[in-house]
């Protein structure tokens, strides 16, 4: 029993000098705090967000007429590439993973920081200098053209003799190192971190979508990047994987990208799926249904995810056997997901729904899901998908997922959490008036692209003739797109000027279940300045564990306020194990990040020799980095 | 549940370094996986493996020198078991002790991997190529766990704390699980020789 006599405040304000950081430009270059982190993390991806956004509204500009040349092929061939490869690893992933992930599992979860807060740093610079290394290649001209999933022998020097592909294959290399890093923290701390009390079993729903997202990043991304050294060893020195005069063999690499690839999808849906169950409960003013189930059909999607990858494939002549067992396989996917739908919608009809923007962007996010999920079992019925392969029928099916399922969450989350991260109140007339123009913009887009596939249009094709029939369906996608756009510029708009202008929330303007709503809005730097007791799934509506906290703070109690401590729980039960002292703010990680970035470029003009010395370089810091302990 | 106990007694939970290194070994895991079946796939497209004009893999030494890396589990288990009882000249010295053999392993593998150089080049064809990326791959990784253990005996020179107790510990999960992959890549390559 520790004794303690100093009042409450007085020790908050210890807690608040012990966790202070560095102020200015300088506190957010060096800073380990998850907070920042995840707020870094959410401007860079809604700067990449933009990018490729433009890059899809210069798409449906130059497919809006037929025989049109708003853009030259080389040049489409750049934006759809481009469109692709900045949505998917620079914007979806790292904005749900970077910036949901981490600001909100600590917070879910009573910790005061990742497991890891300077590996933490490290994966955010490593991922912005990624994104800008990729982007580099853009702004000289030489953007990836070979498509998303860059098939060989296509992407192969012969074909692609520029460094677009180099750019391209480097940059997502780079990129999954910070992926990696990202996945690893946020494993352990899920893990370690959780406050006494959370068992597994007490843990959101969310963070069983985020544990579930982690460990598919880390067994899904070697086979990329493996797949990416293979090219990069053939485009640059001259290596045999793919061709098949020298006994490679170019369906290796659609292997290897596929078995990365199908994992991924479930990789962008599954946080959306985490986001929809913390929303819907606050909303429905009740628990979700079907709990335990929910989190293990979470876990199901993703190990599931690894068994389907040849779907992928149905039209390139494997085995007829190979075949069969990957459909049915990708059956079986639709268990999980249906029972997560039914226990969503349940959770919300036999609740008290009260239908707030956040709710509607969920309720667009289940009608999606479910239109895509409809469309995407047509996939694994083998003969449907030989006939629909390269057509924009499954441009509208993954874009229903993708952009449907994946980012309506996003956007109701930001909504949601706007008042945890700002402290002040959103819009609700002009939130609700975006979600329906992202809505309408929405189903406007890619709807009409399942008619236009199933009618022949084919996948990447540069323009058309009017007289493929094809004219009016594109004209109304490309007016959809732009509705799409309006509906997130006024979604944007309206969380600046909340930003500026909005209410005062206070702590939990919703009522909200979970963790994150018992501290104050915006949340101080340590988080909790008491470690909260939890006894359920939905801590924030156990009263009695409110009042047992702030009577802690009173007595001293779980304060941990010594130093700069964090408590480590056991795994499954989370009895408290240990008191951690935490790494404060450390410039080591963008200096690691910085060396980094030179060896890709080095590697990229081919300087081997000065690579290996920024690889150096790299070790040197990161011994240094070391040999700071937080003690 | 009380609301404050800090256990007194040894902790018995893993720490979070240890859970960061067996995640981190998962995924390296998987790297090396995707390896060793490309390796397997690009094998059975093939008729001729290893193809004409390459010589089959010599058997004996690569076994030997594997088994002799992986033999270096055990002091590395020792010092992290040393490091726990807050035995820091000891660990320091099973540490050491490791780090000789590891690095002559290492000098031998490097030579082995140079004098295959001369024979036959990664460009000759797709044999060549998995062959060398796959041993290159595993002395990258034994590579990095002697700069580990280097940086490790640097440390523990000036004594033991928490942070380098979690420290002996990671490093050596690192170590048992390259000495693993070692011997997986080793039995891959030497199928060829079968």
């Amino acid at each position: 029993m520790t004794t303690v006599t100093a009042p409450a405040d007085e020790r908050v304000g210890r807690l608040e000098l012990i966790w202070e950081e560095r102020p200015g430009v300088l506190g957010w270059l060096t800073t380990v705090d998850h907070k920042r982190i995840g707020l870094l993390y959410l401007f860079a991806t809604l700067a990449f967000f933009l990018a490729g956004g433009v890059e899809a509204l210069l798409i449906r500009t130059q497919l809006a007429q037929p025989d049109s040349h708003v853009v030259s092929p080389g040049t489409f061939n750049e934006l759809f590439t481009t469109h692709g490869v900045t949505m998917i690893f620079l914007a979806v992933i790292p904005m749900q993973i970077g910036a949901f992930g981490n600001y909100l599992v600590p917070l879910m979860i009573g910790a005061r920081d990742m497991a890891f807060p300077r590996l933490n740093a490290l994966s955010f610079w490593l991922f912005l200098a990624s994104g800008c290394f990729i982007y580099a290649g853009v702004f000289m001209g030489l953007a990836p053209n070979a498509g998303w999933f860059d098939y060989v022998p296509l992407a192969l020097r012969e074909y692609s003799p520029g460094l677009n592909v180099d750019f391209y294959a480097l940059g997502l290399i780079f990129n999954g190192v910070s992926s990696i890093a990202a996945a690893i923290n946020l494993v352990v701390t899920i893990f370690k971190n959780r406050a006494p009390g959370m068992s597994l079993n007490r843990m959101p729903l969310f963070c069983f979508a985020i544990l579930a997202t982690s460990f598919s990043l880390l067994f899904a991304l070697p086979p990329l990047t493996i797949d990416l050294v293979f090219l990069e060893l053939q485009r640059l020195a001259g290596f045999h994987f793919f061709d098949v005069a020298h006994g490679g063999d170019p369906l290796l690499w659609q292997h290897l990208f596929w078995l990365f690839g199908h994992p991924e999808v479930y990789i962008i849906i599954l946080p959306a799926f985490g986001i929809a169950t913390s929303i819907i409960p606050t909303f429905a003013r009740r628990k979700m249904i079907a709990f335990p189930l929910v989190a293990l059909a979470e876990l199901l999607v993703a190990f599931i995810g690894f068994g389907v990858w040849a779907h992928h494939m149905f039209a390139v002549g494997l085995p007829t056997i190979a075949v069969v067992f990957f459909a049915a396989a990708s059956m079986m996917v639709v268990v999980p997901s249906t029972i997560q739908v039914f226990a969503w919608t349940l959770t919300v009809t036999m609740g008290r729904p009260q239908f707030k923007a956040p709710l509607l962007f969920i309720g667009g996010f289940i009608v999606f899901f479910v239109l895509g999920g409809l469309s995407g079992i047509t996939f694994a019925a083998i003969p449907i998908d030989q006939a629909t392969t390269d057509t924009y029928y499954v441009v509208a099916h993954f874009h229903f997922i993708i952009f449907g399922a994946a980012v309506f969450p996003l956007l109701g989350g930001m909504f949601y959490w706007f008042p945890k991260v700002t402290g002040r109140l959103y819009h609700e007339g002009l939130a609700q008036a975006g979600f329906w123009l992202t809505f309408v913009g929405t189903a406007a887009t890619f709807f009409p692209m399942h008619v236009v596939g199933l009618l022949g249009m084919t996948r990447r094709i540069y323009t058309y003739s009017d007289d493929d029939g094809w004219s009016a369906y594109n004209l109304v996608e490309t007016i959809g797109g732009y509705v799409l756009a309006a509906g997130l510029v006024l979604i944007a708009l309206n969380l600046v000027w909340s930003r500026l202008r909005g209410a005062p929330s206070g702590r939990d303007p919703f009522s909200g279940g979970t963790l994150e709503w018992v501290t104050p809005s915006p949340p101080p730097h340590y988080n909790f300045a008491v470690i909260p007791r939890v006894s359920s799934p939905y801590p924030n509506w156990d009263a009695e564990d409110r009042a047992q906290d702030v009577r802690n703070l009173d007595r001293g109690a779980r304060v941990f306020d010594d130093g700069h401590e964090a408590v480590a729980s056991t795994v499954k039960d989370g009895y408290l194990d240990d008191v951690l002292e935490m790494p404060s703010e450390s410039p080591w990680p963008i200096v690691v990040a910085a060396c980094v970035t030179v060896l890709f470029v080095l590697v990229l003009t081919s300087h081997f020799l000065a690579a290996t010395a920024f690889a150096g370089l790299a070790a040197l810091a990161l011994a240094a980095w070391h040999w700071q302990e937080p003690e | 549940m009380s609301d404050i106990v800090v256990p007194a007694r040894p902790r018995s939970a893993s720490p979070s370094g240890w859970w960061g290194m067996a995640a981190f070994v998962a995924t390296e895991a998987t790297l090396f996986a995707v390896l060793v079946g490309t390796y397997a796939y690009l094998r059975f497209q093939t008729v001729q493996w290893p193809p004409d004009g390459i010589a089959a893999p010599k058997v004996t030494l690569p076994i030997v020198l594997a088994l002799v890396l992986a033999a270096t589990s055990v002091p590395m288990a020792l010092a992290s078991a040393a490091a726990r009882r807050g035995l820091a000249r000891r660990a320091s010295a099973l540490a050491f002790a490791a780090l000789v053999v590891q690095s002559v392993y290492f000098g031998i593998a490097v030579h082995q991997f140079a004098s295959d150089l001369d024979r036959f080049t990664p460009q000759q064809d797709a044999y060549a190529s998995i062959y060398y990326t796959l041993l290159g791959a595993d002395h990258a990784h034994v590579a990095v766990g002697l700069l580990l253990n280097a940086w490790l005996l640097l440390r523990l020179a000036t004594g033991l704390t928490r942070y380098r107790v979690v420290a002996v510990q990671a490093i050596a999960f690192y170590w048992h699980a390259v000495n693993v992959l070692t011997l997986l890549v080793t039995a891959c390559v030497l199928s060829a020789a079968l």
